[in-house]
């Protein structure tokens, strides 16, 4: 019973949060920049403002498909991922699990995005299957070396262990190396300065975004907030040993973020190549250097 | 312009509410009105407490906002721009050149009135308006929408005739992509 609850209020929670966070990375954007700034839940109004948008402009149904299929990828994910109080399909799915299904939402986008024949947005998704490419190699080697560090797979394990010593045992104590790698490759990974390669609104007019109006924006939106939630709970997973309570998940969740927006704002943006090199140099050979060390 | 006044559910009047608080904005900068905007924007003057955002595409903008003396040429993609955005949206003419041709009253390149052409929903007065004047615009904008009268949008899907006339008075035989009226009738727009 409380499973099932936990399986129908767990993406409602992670939404929920997620929004407060895009949120307060729109506040904290406007406060660097010495401005006033919109409302905390500007997000919600924006997303109402959306969905109640009178006409809606269709491409054809894998355009429809392609949105259910980015927020359905998502929330699958998000089930695979282990929180206080619930861990129940983490059983049955491992890290590598995870490491595949996180691909799908960007799939479906790329197959909708097609559909809608937009040169924008063409590039738009070619830069963010580079994108991937870039940041994949070094989060998919942070994972493995995790995985040999701790022999083992299982990510709600992994939070186990963690957990034992109290900091002394976190993942990015017992291996920097490897941690270091993994917060670069987030910040690739949640679209953010210098990274957002793919959106670049002033030079492809938002990419994959440019053709999607009205309720497709309102999904995406809504995939966006619990995007967020998903990625900054891997890396607290991996590396931050997991939360014992939600106060602390979303403490250790606050502070992760505050420190890739705050990296977000002084940047400009890498051009593509750039971005994919840096991925693979200095993350890449962080996330290499790290696993050598857990191997000698 | 005469405010309608129509009967509205409650379930209207909230969403008024909320959306009036997120107006994305597609500035399409023709004339000399543009140098405003980034005043606007900025630390300054700050729009974004209003919810205001300058946004990309059309498609996901709801104002599309007309700073300035508009040519034959750029008529064409503002009107093709504004038939992709998605409704409600709202037009609004900034300087004196949308309102009567302003200092390009003589050119033989420039339209004059901008309300031949789409439904303008606000002007902005002044050549050039300052950002007090924008800011106090998008105030009137956002009140208008809570009061539910600004529908000046419906406007071009039940009066479509009367602007097609004018924009083809300009163009000759000319070529949108959307067939408004069956737009209207399919998303029962009256
Ligand atoms: S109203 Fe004045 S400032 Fe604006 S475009 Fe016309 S001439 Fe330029």
């Amino acid at each position: 019973m409380n499973t099932v609850l936990w399986i129908i209020f767990y993406p409602l929670i992670a939404f929920c949060i997620g929004i407060l966070y895009m949120g307060y990375s729109r506040k904290f954007n406007a406060r660097v920049e010495r401005r006033y700034g919109p409302s905390w839940i500007q997000p919600i109004y924006d997303i109402f403002k959306l969905m109640s948008k009178r006409t809606n402009i269709s491409h054809g149904w894998m355009h429809d498909i392609s949105i259910l299929m980015l927020l359905g990828g998502t929330i699958l994910t998000l089930m695979f991922i282990p929180v206080p109080g619930f861990s129940f399909f983490s059983q049955y799915g491992d890290m590598l699990v995870i490491m595949y299904i996180i691909l799908i939402p960007s799939l479906g986008m790329a197959l909708g995005v097609g559909e809608t024949a937009n040169p924008n947005g063409s590039i738009g998704i070619s830069r963010a299957l580079m994108m991937l490419a870039g940041y994949d190699v070094p989060f998919a080697l942070s994972f493995i070396g995790m995985g040999m560090l701790n022999h083992t797979t299982s990510m709600f394990r992994l939070i186990q262990i963690q957990q034992a010593h109290g900091i002394a045992s976190w993942g990015i104590v017992t291996n920097p190396l490897l941690g270091l790698a993994a917060l670069i490759a987030l910040q690739g990974m949640m679209g953010e300065k210098p990274f957002e390669v793919y959106i670049a609104p002033h030079e492809i007019a938002t990419g994959p975004m440019t053709e999607m109006g009205g309720k497709f924006l309102g999904m995406m939106f809504i995939t966006h907030a619990i995007t967020i939630f998903v990625e900054l709970t891997i890396f607290i997973n991996l590396f931050l040993g997991g939360a014992v309570t939600w106060i602390d998940l979303i403490l250790k969740q606050v502070v992760v973020f505050t420190l890739i927006l705050s990296v977000n704002i002084v940047f400009g943006r890498f051009r593509v190549d750039d971005a994919m090199r840096f991925m693979w140099k200095i993350p890449g050979s962080l996330a290499v250097l790290g696993i050598l060390f857990i191997i000698f | 312009m005469k405010q309608k006044i129509t009967q509205r559910s409650a379930w209207d009047r909230i969403l008024a509410k909320l959306n009036k608080r997120s107006l994305w904005m597609l500035h399409y900068c023709t004339g000399c009105g543009a140098i405003e905007l980034p005043p606007t924007m900025t630390a300054r003057f700050d729009m974004e407490r209003f919810g205001i955002v300058p946004m990309v595409t059309p498609r996901q903008a709801d104002i599309l906002l007309i700073t300035g003396y508009l040519s034959i040429k750029t008529l064409k993609r503002i009107i093709l721009s504004y038939e992709q955005m998605q409704a409600p949206k709202w037009v609004v003419g900034f300087g004196s050149c949308t309102i009567n041709g302003g200092m390009y009253w003589n050119s033989y390149t420039t339209i004059k009135r901008l309300d031949m052409y789409l439904p303008v929903e606000i002007y902005i007065a002044g050549c050039m308006p300052r950002p007090e004047a924008i800011i106090q615009s998008f105030d009137t904008l956002i009140n208008r929408i809570d009061k539910g009268v600004a529908n000046s949008w419906k406007d071009y899907y039940t009066n479509y005739d009367f602007y097609r006339k004018n924009q083809e008075k300009v163009f000759g035989e000319i070529e949108t992509y959307n067939d408004i009226k069956s737009d209207a009738e399919k998303f029962g727009i009256k």
